[in-house]
């Protein structure tokens, strides 16, 4: 046994784990340690890429853990069609390694070859510029299946120190401005205009998603954020034949007259608000600004009035799975700490709102940027248990599965579920 | 020599040729379907395109590549047995056969392109198998086709 005792919990080995939960699938699991230990990208790798072929690292609204921005490629798919959305890692900090294997990029841990990834394929559009002269892929960018609009990259929170403890964003705005020149706040008119090139390649894209920094301004706190999405939205609707088209919003947790707004003057179909951590302790200390202006039990009042609005299995909230774990506020055990998030979920789970995480990887722009995230066991078991509410519940997530998002190794494992 | 011979390989670019792909369930119960869009990939393995995401074989493609399970591809006289070994849902290779799709059946969707690499052909056609049998277990054979008279006999 090569666990290593930390104090909180074992770090487990991925074969280990792989041993223990039969149930889940090795690519899940190599998947979600990926996401955990981060990856760092070899010479060999970035020279491979090609940005007529593939995805470089690109607009980001959040950073890297290594805190570079340089040319990389944007993420993997594995075989299974599942992506890991990389988070480039320091050497001495024992990430996975991509590397070329008979001239093709592959997995390594430790030097052994693990599995054959892809690079995320180019979309059509990145090679263009808007009417005003921007490069396309600095408005709007893209998954496999999905196109991202991430219209304002800034978050109100900030504005007195009240941002979440794990979120680089801010720093990253100052960084994309700099040296990516990106927008800050986009134009929802060149948005659509974006969107309407991107849709036109064939059988590439399978939804649209937002998202953006809070902003706390308006006649009701966050009424301009909303105005703001249904701007967007609007513009982007103007593309289909249907009024609702495959969409999801991750926002703030609005009130339900807001959601309402939100829902019937756009074609926006699901709506996500992330709690983060699910213990109100934790989210006061974590999550200031949210706790400031909505509160912890306000805020899963909200995703609950959501589901009226927008509909069961249409509704969830996301964690950044590790930080309810960090000292000194968080859980003292994984098995406490696991406890209470699942009974958490399924207090929302019964309501109808569904949650899914991701992977909590330390960015060092942050106040929990020294710290370390979970151990692999644990996000197994999280994954399991929040699989386990989805099929208890009958919640669908089609709208955040591996096509459409592609970061939550919960969502990975539902891919088998007939709803 | 090729696991795939070019007779087989004539019948999977044959698209009036029936196919049918077997996969196993969560139970492990078999679900064959029919499989017009089987069909010759590149690097000798064979492309199954799956129009429908919560489809049962698209499922059980998925549970076959995660759990390293069998499935079972029938076209003509031929049985082969594989392993989907990639699924893809973006790039090229997905956009090739997207168009292919919708080239057929202009109002369809593509879920998944699956990569299946075959592991054994087995000949079903009657004749082989009938010398097989007749060679291998000479006490299954019904005495009465033995008879000298067998070859006079007009059923």
């Amino acid at each position: 046994m090569s666990s290593i005792a930390t104090g909180r919990a074992y770090t487990t080995t991925l074969e280990e784990v792989a041993v223990r939960y039969p149930d889940v699938p090795r690519l899940i699991i190599l998947k979600t340690d990926v996401q955990r230990r981060g990856v760092f990208y070899s010479d060999a790798a970035v020279a491979l890429l090609d940005e007529r072929l593939h995805q470089t690292t690109g607009t980001h609204i959040f950073g890297s853990r290594d805190g570079v921005l340089t040319l990389r490629p944007e993420s993997l798919l594995l075989r299974d069609g599942s992506s890991i959305i990389t988070t480039p890692t320091p050497r001495e900090e024992n990430p996975y390694v991509v590397d070329l294997r008979d001239g093709t990029p592959w997995l390594f841990d430790q030097g052994i070859a693990l599995e054959a990834v892809d690079y995320w394929p180019a979309p059509d559009f990145y090679s263009k510029t808007s009417s005003s002269g921007v490069p396309m892929k600095n408005i709007v960018s893209a998954r496999p299946q999905r196109l991202n609009i991430f219209p304002y990259r800034y978050c109100t929170f900030w504005n007195n120190n009240k941002g979440c403890a794990f979120c680089d964003i801010v720093s990253q705005l100052k960084k994309g401005g700099k040296e990516l020149n990106i927008p800050a706040k986009l134009d929802p008119a060149e948005v659509g205009e974006v969107i309407g090139e991107a849709l036109k390649e064939p059988g590439r894209f399978s939804a649209v998603f937002l998202t953006s920094g809070s902003i706390i301004s308006g006649t009701e706190a966050f009424d301009d954020e909303i105005d703001y999405y249904i701007q967007i939205l609007q513009q982007v609707g103007k593309h289909f034949k249907a009024r609702k088209f495959p969409s999801q919003i991750i926002g703030t947790a609005f009130t339900k007259k807001q959601l309402q707004r939100l829902y019937d003057q756009t074609g926006l179909m699901s709506y996500t608000a992330d709690i983060e951590v699910l213990n109100e302790e934790l989210f006061n200390q974590l999550c200031p600004g949210k706790a400031e202006w909505i509160g912890y039990r306000e805020w899963k009042k909200r995703l609950v009035d959501a589901v009226d609005v927008f509909g069961p299995g249409r509704v969830n909230t996301g964690l950044v799975a590790g930080i309810e774990l960090t000292k000194p506020h968080g859980f003292a055990s994984e098995d406490e700490a696991l406890q209470h998030t699942l009974d958490e979920a399924e207090d929302l789970a019964r309501q109808g709102v569904g949650t899914t995480y991701i992977v909590w990887s330390p960015r060092p722009d942050t106040p929990l940027g020294d710290q370390k995230n979970a151990s692999l066991d644990y996000y197994i078991r999280l994954a399991r248990g929040l699989h386990a509410l989805r099929v208890k519940y009958r919640l669908s997530i089609n709208y955040d599965d591996y096509r459409h998002c592609g970061n939550h190794p919960d969502s990975d494992l539902s891919r088998l579920l007939t709803f | 020599m090729p696991l795939l011979t070019e007779e087989i390989r004539e019948l999977l670019r044959n698209r009036s040729v029936p196919k049918v792909i077997a996969t196993r369930d969560e139970n492990d119960d078999v679900y064959a379907v029919s499989a017009p869009f089987l069909q010759l990939g590149d690097n000798g393995l064979l492309v199954h395109l799956e129009l429908l995401e919560k489809s049962e074989t698209n499922r059980n493609l998925l549970r076959s590549l995660w759990y390293e399970k069998g499935i079972v591809i029938s076209v003509g006289d031929f049985v082969i047995k594989g392993r989907p070994v990639k699924a893809h849902i973006s790039g090229p290779v997905f956009r090739q056969y997207y168009l292919q799709v919708r080239t057929i059946l202009p109002d369809a969707d593509l879920s998944t392109v699956w990569l299946i690499e075959p592991d054994q052909v087995i000949d079903e056609s009657y004749a082989v198998r009938k010398q097989q049998e007749e060679e291998q277990f000479p006490f299954s054979v019904h005495l009465d086709r033995l008879t000298i008279e067998a070859d006079n006999k007009d059923l």
